[in-house]
């Protein structure tokens, strides 16, 4: 009995040492490792048998808490870099196993389009789920947004909006529908999404990112109005974001959230050199708007 | 029959397969938890989570039940005392079936039940985008249990020709996977994708497509999940095409088993 | 009249890959109403064999048995036997009572007679303290003897008990022969197989004897033990306080001896048969070829 005892002490004693590096080794696998490989959506179809729904449910839950792991991260803490490419892969699989999961899609749409910007992917993948989810206005929401913001196709964005408009009834698909539609009205119409994005969810980490490219479109916002408001009185472009908080045009330079500094490009564009991207700005010479 | 459907019923109970589900039915307590994990459909991930869970378990019981039953009985001889007592062997093999079938379905009454307490539980919080529809629930799970109730008389049936437990267990999990994913490559070797498929290997699948039980036809849970009305008609049609083949299998299992040499 | 269980010409043949064996080859016997009827034989020689194609547990290649003149492959034969099979398997979940319960309701005996006959049984055969108790919990001697009371619970005319005596204590074995006697009193015909000579001896009307799956005898126990007497073993005293003498005398002689012992004023205390033992018949027969 004695000698028992012992002995389950000493094993115990063992895994209490071990598991410290375990641990940290767990910790320390990337997120390829820390999520395996999921196959394919095509291919996990074949072996999923009935379990398909909650196969896709846990492969978007595991997104979902190692995304929040990611964006959460303490300001002391060194803010790891997100691997949206493995993201968009798992998306993929979980929307062919169960075409109607939302989460899926809404984290597709909320994260992944601005971050890795495979909008045709994404609208494909929308479109996929439309013709499973016909009762949900969200999903022609998204599309037309990616086809009107990103791709500027506004026949198409029109289209999809007034189609959110008829399922849902409301009447802000039918203003998108019209107003945003047009180039001048770019920021303004990702501001109006990005809060009727930001409304919809409940997760945290989701909605801080949100909630942070909202804040920047809505600086970029007020320096494309000054600068709008410059160009009438003076009839020309201005040099610099400098040049308007001079002329009384802006009370002060607006604060990028990602941590960039905001200047007016060749064309009288709002750029920053985050690029509006946590990330980008230890990179030299990336000099690309969102 | 019916006192062999009772003494099985008796003996599943005695075994504290019960006990067992229930301990393994405690993980139903993290439904509510996981699901508010959700972003966008709280109530339909605490749905996907319990119908998933319900099924998993049935399947579990399907194989280990359909697959032990008869060959325990061969094994350890107890046949032989029963089949010394005026019983056709016919009597034995459908009592023992529905005695199986009769606790699938009560646990599968009970796990549902329990399933949808705590999947209600989300929904009280978090509200659906539309509202739930029980009747789909409840049938998502009814269809389930007729499907392992198919998977078991396969189970049986290879019982009936085998001499372990290993073909009938592992039979019974791979024509489960098989007949899940049918369907899906029936779909796929009439889609265009397929075009380059040899026509063998086409006819190939199309033929195991036609012979095999097509379990996927039996999975109602996205009905459940999002609430999208069933089809009423498609739901006939399953069940007859259940009773069709369950009634061929059951038949091919005792005409086997009646040949059968102990 | 058809005889309670008649086999005719019943071969078996079990092929494997490598082998095939006769275990049973043309074996024909009718047992008689009323009768105790004993099957001898090594292990081995065919009686399981034989015993599993009469309750149709597996099926004769050839020939046919069958019961008061029905094939054995119909199931119905069965309401009119009661089976005991070689080291029964009784399922063990259930208590002794509980699995009586079920072999009535299969018989379908009504509520009333059943409990009356299982308690009968199972204080006959000294069950009733583990009643109530799950058969995994039995030891071999008393899942024999359940397995003999649900044979005989619904009291049927013809009995099959393979090796019925075997794993039993003394005290049991005497309860199972007495219980084996009694069946016959009540006009039951009772078959049973056994490999232990003794058991056929004290109980059996008539014996057959397998080897090889071939039936080599059927012969009537009594004259079989009648003639075996070689000499009869009588001990006596002279006077009431002489010491006992022990004499060894022919059959033909036995009654001028006896006469002759007493006339002269002297007591027996002890006459016994002494006889060619019946196991020499049998091993006789066993190793003719």
């Amino acid at each position: 009995m004695k000698k028992m005892l012992l002995y389950l002490l000493a094993c115990t004693i063992l895994l209490a040492a071990v598991i410290p590096p375990f641990v940290g080794y767990q910790k320390q696998k990337s997120f390829a490792e820390q999520l395996g490989v999921v196959p394919r959506g095509e291919v996990l179809r074949y072996v999923a048998a009935d379990q398909k729904e909650f196969l896709a449910a846990s492969v978007v839950l595991k997104v979902l808490i190692y995304f929040g792991g990611r964006s959460q991260a303490l300001p002391n803490q060194v803010q790891l870099p997100v691997d949206y490419p493995g993201i968009s892969r798992i998306l993929h699989s979980a929307v062919k196993l169960d075409p109607r999961n939302m989460d899926a899609h809404y984290f597709a749409q909320a994260i992944l389009v601005w971050d890795v910007k495979q909008i045709d992917v994404a609208n494909g993948l929308l479109e996929y789920g439309m013709r499973y989810r016909d009762w949900d206005f969200y999903l022609p929401f998204f599309v037309g947004f990616n086809s009107g913001y990103f791709l500027k196709d506004y026949e198409k964005a029109a289209r999809m909006y007034r189609r959110a408009a008829e399922l849902s009834g409301n009447p802000l698909f039918i203003q998108l529908a019209g107003r945003y539609l047009y180039e001048a009205g770019r920021t303004e119409h990702a501001i109006v999404y990005l809060t009727a994005m930001e409304k919809s969810t409940r997760n945290e980490s989701v909605k801080k990112n949100l909630r942070t490219r909202l804040e920047a479109l809505v600086a970029v916002r007020a320096i494309e109005n000054a600068r709008d408001l410059f160009a009438s009185r003076f009839g020309r472009q201005p040099h610099s974001i400098g040049e308007l908080v001079q002329r009384g045009m802006l009370s002060s330079i607006p604060h990028d959230p990602y941590g960039g500094t905001f200047y007016l490009d060749e064309d009288g564009s709002v750029r920053s050199t985050s690029k509006l991207a946590f990330g980008h700005l230890n990179q030299p010479s990336t000099e690309v708007t969102q | 029959m019916k006192n062999i459907l009772r003494i099985t019923i008796l003996g599943i109970m005695r075994d504290r397969v019960f006990h067992g589900i229930t301990v393994a039915a405690l993980v139903f307590g993290l439904v509510p938890v996981i699901s508010q994990l959700s972003m966008r459909q709280v109530t339909e991930l605490a749905l996907t989570l319990s119908l998933s869970l319900t099924s998993f378990l049935l399947l579990l019981l399907s194989v280990f039940l359909g697959g032990v039953s008869l060959w325990k009985d061969i094994d350890r001889r107890y046949a032989y005392s029963i089949l010394g007592l005026p019983l056709r062997r016919s009597d034995y093999v459908l009592g023992k079936y529905l005695g199986i079938v009769s606790f699938i379905l009560l646990t599968a009454t009970v796990l549902g039940i329990v399933g949808a307490l705590f999947s209600y539980s989300a929904i009280g919080v978090y509200p659906p985008n539309r509202p739930v529809l029980w009747e789909n629930y409840v049938y998502a799970i009814f269809f389930d249990v007729l499907k392992y109730a198919l998977l078991v008389s396969f189970a049986f049936l290879f019982s009936t020709i085998s001499t372990s437990f290993f073909l009938p267990m592992f039979g019974a999990v791979c024509i489960f996977f098989v007949g899940s994913s049918s369907q899906e490559a029936y779909n796929y070797v009439n889609s265009p994708e397929a075009a380059a498929l040899h026509p063998a290997a086409k006819s190939a699948i199309t033929a195991l497509y036609y012979v095999l039980p097509n379990f996927g036809a039996f999975d109602f849970k996205t009905n459940a999940i999002y609430s999208i009305p069933m089809d009423y008609q498609g739901l006939m049609l399953t069940f007859v095409y259940f009773c069709c083949y369950v009634s061929i299998v059951l038949g091919l299992a005792v005409i086997l088993f009646n040949r059968r040499q102990l | 009249m058809s005889h309670p269980l008649e086999l005719s010409s019943v071969s078996k043949q079990y092929v494997s890959r490598k082998h095939r064996v006769d275990a049973v080859r043309e074996v024909s016997f009718a047992v008689a109403a009323g009768e105790i009827f004993g099957f001898l034989g090594p292990n081995g020689a065919g009686k399981s064999t034989t015993i599993k194609i009469i309750m149709n547990l597996i099926r004769a290649d050839r020939g046919t048995a069958t019961i008061f003149g029905t094939p054995s492959t119909k199931a119905e034969t069965r309401r009119h036997v009661g089976f005991l099979p070689e080291n029964p398997a009784l399922y063990d979940y259930m208590t002794g009572a509980e699995y009586l319960r079920f072999v009535g309701n299969v018989h379908g005996m009504p509520k009333q007679r059943i409990r009356q006959r299982s308690d009968e049984l199972l204080m006959l055969l000294d069950l009733l303290p583990a009643a109530k108790r799950a058969i995994r919990s039995y030891s071999k001697g008393m899942l024999q003897k359940l397995g003999l009371a649900q044979a005989i619970i619904h009291d049927p005319p013809v009995l099959i008990l393979d090796e019925p005596m075997s794993g039993l204590d003394p005290l049991s074995r005497v309860l199972v022969k007495e219980l084996i006697v009694n069946e016959k009193k009540n006009g039951k015909t009772v078959f049973f197989s056994t490999h232990i000579i003794s058991d056929v001896e004290r109980v059996c009307d008539r014996v057959g004897i397998i080897r090889n799956g071939i039936l080599k005898a059927v012969k009537e126990v009594a004259p079989l033990l009648r003639e075996g007497i070689e000499a009869y073993r009588v001990r006596f005293a002279e006077h009431e306080s002489s010491a006992e003498q022990e004499i060894m005398v022919s059959p033909d002689d036995l009654t001028t001896q006896m006469v002759a012992i007493t006339s002269t004023g002297g007591t027996i205390r002890l006459l016994e048969p002494v006889r060619k033992n019946l196991e020499d018949f049998f091993l006789h027969i066993i190793r003719e070829d």
